[in-house]
């Protein structure tokens, strides 16, 4: 290990430690896990890589990100080192050009990055795809999503109040990460629709808004359409045409993840591409209502209110995980938006390899 | 006051820093009379009003003619490294705006 990426510190007890770590400035805010040569180490044998092997850049901050700086990261956030490899795909994943990190990490709109883990990989290392499946309480989940912000920060320079111009964001930016629930659905889990097998295990990344959670009545389309009503709010991220090209679409389109919770039977009819054919061409929002709130620019002409603007570019831009408790009833789905135009940011789905 | 005996231990530093690879800078216009612009727009509010009125005053002063005009689907995403290669070539300078 290069001496430049060692630092010699001094103290005598656990509470000085972690105040060593605040002082070199290394912490989201909240108490670090020291990242001893040794614990890092551990990390790096566990997935058998190269320490200096670069996992991706950020361009436009000239940084390079590399196995160790992301196992020093994961140590500080309290992974155990057979979560490393899902940290890893995560890290590659929001270094891809298609995710184009230096948008949502630098955004005033205040992006977290949502992880979604699928496949095996989810399950053996015990993560929590059920009821609060977006925390607290499972240390998988928190602490792979607060491995990402770490990383984020301390390895991607997305330092708030220098290149992080979040105006409020969400507290999904300490961490926001969750697991498909596979086993009790008969829907296909979402790396098997991005094109993986059930065997692979994935991290997906997503520059994602706060969840919000939607409560309706037990009832297929009364969940639907309830969701719908919350996916095509104004005053989100997608509905404005800020940052909208000339001959583009009136409004920034983007992709929406939504969680759906309850029990499989209640879909059992229904496959995903059915919720996504029903919900697609209704998350939308008139021409009229757009632009009373200046959401778009031009003059109220009559018919704009029998106008719309669809939100989705695509029906796959719609991202479906079955996620949440089981048992629930009202509270059945949540709506999570993009903070950013498709042509800016992308959902991107990474293999993990479990070489143990 | 008690003493202590701290211990020294060795931590990873998770930081990074910037690597930034040597460049020149492009050789500078001695003027700026009947010079080829180029003009970047990062399609976000008011930038293309900008670079159209900063195009007709430097019309006016100078005679410079918009040799290209590019607009990026989006501030967030860098301009394609394409329209760099092909504006570098074609015009002795360029402007770029931010709008808000």
């Amino acid at each position: 290990m290069a001496n430049s990426n060692i630092k010699n510190v001094e103290w005598n007890n656990v509470i000085e430690a972690i105040e060593e770590c605040y002082s070199l400035g290394w912490s989201d805010g909240l108490p670090v896990v020291p990242p001893e040569k040794s614990r890092v180490q551990e990390f790096v044998d566990f997935v058998g890589r190269d320490p200096d092997e670069i996992l991706g850049e950020v361009p436009e901050r000239r940084r390079q990100v590399t196995v160790l700086k992301v196992a020093a990261n994961a140590v500080m956030a309290g992974c155990l080192p057979e979560y490393f490899p899902v940290v890893i795909s995560a890290t590659e994943a929001m270094l891809t050009d298609e995710f184009n990190l230096i948008a949502p990490s630098s955004s005033q709109g205040g992006a977290g990055i949502l992880v979604v883990v699928n496949g095996p990989v989810s399950r053996n290392i015990n993560m929590n795809s059920k009821d609060n499946v977006f925390g607290p309480g499972n240390r998988a989940n928190a602490t792979i999503g607060r491995a990402v912000r770490l990383i984020l920060m301390n390895a991607c320079a997305s330092i708030p109040g220098l290149f992080d111009r979040t105006n409020i964001g969400h507290p999904g930016k300490y961490t926001y990460c969750i697991a498909e629930n596979e086993l009790e659905t008969h829907w296909n889990p979402l790396h098997v629709e991005r094109g993986f097998s059930k065997e692979q295990s994935t991290a997906t990344v997503f520059a994602a808004w706060e969840p919000r959670q939607v409560r309706s009545a037990s009832e297929k389309y009364a969940a639907l359409d309830s969701l719908i009503d919350v996916a095509s709010t104004l005053g989100t991220s997608l509905a404005n045409d800020d940052s909208v090209a000339d001959g583009g679409p009136l409004v920034r389109q983007g992709q929406i993840l939504l969680t759906m919770a309850g029990a499989s039977e209640f879909w059992s009819d229904w496959s995903k591409n059915d919720i996504r054919d029903y919900v697609y061409p209704r998350i939308r929002r008139s021409v009229g209502d757009l632009k009373r709130v200046k959401a778009i620019s031009g003059d109220y002409v009559e018919g704009d209110d029998d106008r719309y603007v669809q939100l989705v570019p695509e029906p796959e831009d719609i991202l479906i995980v079955y996620a949440g408790s089981p048992e629930a009833a009202a509270y059945r789905s949540a709506v999570i938006h993009s903070e950013l135009p498709k042509v800016s940011s992308t959902a991107v789905t990474r293999e993990i390899v479990d070489t143990n | 006051m008690t003493t202590t005996n701290k211990r020294v231990h060795q931590l990873v530093d998770p930081t990074t820093s910037a690597i930034v690879p040597e460049f020149t800078l492009s050789p500078r216009l001695d003027s700026l009379t009947n010079k080829k612009m180029g003009l970047i727009d990062d399609a976000k509010t008011n930038a293309k009003e900008l670079l159209e009125e900063l195009a007709e005053l430097l019309k006016d002063d100078f005679g410079i003619e918009v040799q290209k005009y590019y607009q990026k689907p989006s501030a967030g995403k860098p301009t394609d490294p394409e329209v760099i290669k092909k504006i570098s070539q074609e015009c002795d300078f360029v402007v770029v705006a931010i709008g808000s």
